[in-house]
């Protein structure tokens, strides 16, 4: 059985460029690549958000009322729905002054998974582990 | 003057290439990434290649910004596309563009 | 030799980058090797057919006729494509049309991956 591992970076804020939020959406299509491959064949991203990239874990995003565009949040809420492991890197939520309190959390929309705040060299090595590496 | 100025980016200090770690790392400029190739701001090279890395630009893209292998620092190795190519398959295992 | 999947997220003639990425992608099918083509964000705008080449412009559909034909695998994001008003009778004939596993897949069967990102 081939797996694949990536690591999806995003890197950048939401919402100027469409660019970041496409970083999560792909990861999340990893859902449905199976019909893609061969029987037994799988891809496993990993969702990180490093640097100005971690904006985009803020709750309360009312991008569907401004503009009528869903969300970023919204977005992370189906990676964590679909079982994505999401990192975020501590280093830069600390620097913006972001507890965890303001990060989200799909716990109500019957998530399992939560997002993890680890320290860079925790993503480095997911990157290091990883096949292929895609920033956004 | 009275004049209003719309800022629409947001951009931090801290470089994505600063924190990455590599057993072997190629920066490979190319796009408007050939500046750091060939510029000197106030009579100094870019800090970035200090780096411990391998520095390559690509010449198309030196060319059309009006530069000539001369102009490149001496770090700089100014490759083609195709030696990018070779360079993508039998020097670098994973790619990434910031 | 070896495959080449390339991503680009750029935008037709507002970024050099999409020229960037169909250079590259000729280079390497010109050396031999196997390349796969993922369109999404902007970039999908490469799909639509009739661009008109005009020299202080970047141009896309001649250079990637080209790689069609040499066997280049192209794929334009759906989705993105659609949502720019592009529709399947506009776009360049054997441009495949599918959702974002495309990618994935490809990458899974590729020695090498450049993803470029939009701006």
């Amino acid at each position: 059985m081939a797996d694949t591992k990536l690591a999806f970076i995003v890197q950048r804020p939401q919402y100027k460029s469409e660019n970041p939020k496409l970083g999560i959406t792909h990861a999340i299509s990893y859902q449905t690549v199976e019909i893609l491959l061969e029987d037994g064949e799988t891809v496993t991203p990993t969702l990180c958000f490093i640097g100005d990239g971690v904006l985009a874990c803020l709750k309360n995003q009312k991008a569907m009322e401004a503009y009528g565009t869903t969300s970023s949040e919204a977005h992370v809420k189906t990676a964590l729905l679909v079982d994505l492991n999401v990192l975020v890197c501590k280093e830069d939520l600390e620097r913006f002054g972001i507890t965890e309190d303001k990060i989200v959390d799909a716990e109500d929309i019957g998530a399992e998974k939560k997002i993890q705040i680890v320290p860079f060299e925790t993503i480095q090595t997911e990157m290091d582990s990883a096949k292929h590496l895609l920033f956004f | 003057m009275k004049l209003g100025v719309f800022v629409s980016d947001y951009r931090n200090t801290i470089d994505t290439l600063d924190r990455l770690k590599a057993e072997r790392l190629g920066i490979i400029f190319v796009q408007n990434g050939i500046y750091h190739a060939a510029i000197k701001e106030g009579g100094k090279p870019p800090s970035l290649l200090e780096k411990s890395a391998n520095f390559y630009a690509l010449s198309e893209d030196l060319l059309t910004r009006g530069f000539i292998d001369s102009d490149v620092d001496s770090r700089v190795k100014v490759i083609n596309y195709s030696d990018l190519i070779d360079l993508i398959f039998n020097d670098y295992e994973k790619l990434a563009w910031l | 030799m070896a495959t080449l999947t390339i991503g680009v997220f750029s935008s037709l003639v507002g970024s050099m980058s999409l020229d960037f990425a169909l250079k590259l992608a000729e280079t390497a099918v010109n050396k031999g090797h196997k390349v796969n083509l993922w369109l999404s964000g902007n970039a999908t705008a490469l799909a639509k057919k009739n661009q008109k080449h005009l020299k202080d412009y970047s141009h896309g559909e001649k250079p990637l006729r080209a790689l069609l034909e040499k066997g280049v695998e192209v794929c334009s994001c759906e989705a993105c494509t659609l949502a720019r008003g592009i529709q399947k009778t506009d776009a360049i004939e054997g441009i495949q049309w599918n959702a974002m596993h495309w990618y994935l897949a490809k990458i899974h069967t590729s020695e090498r991956v450049l993803h470029i990102g939009g701006e």
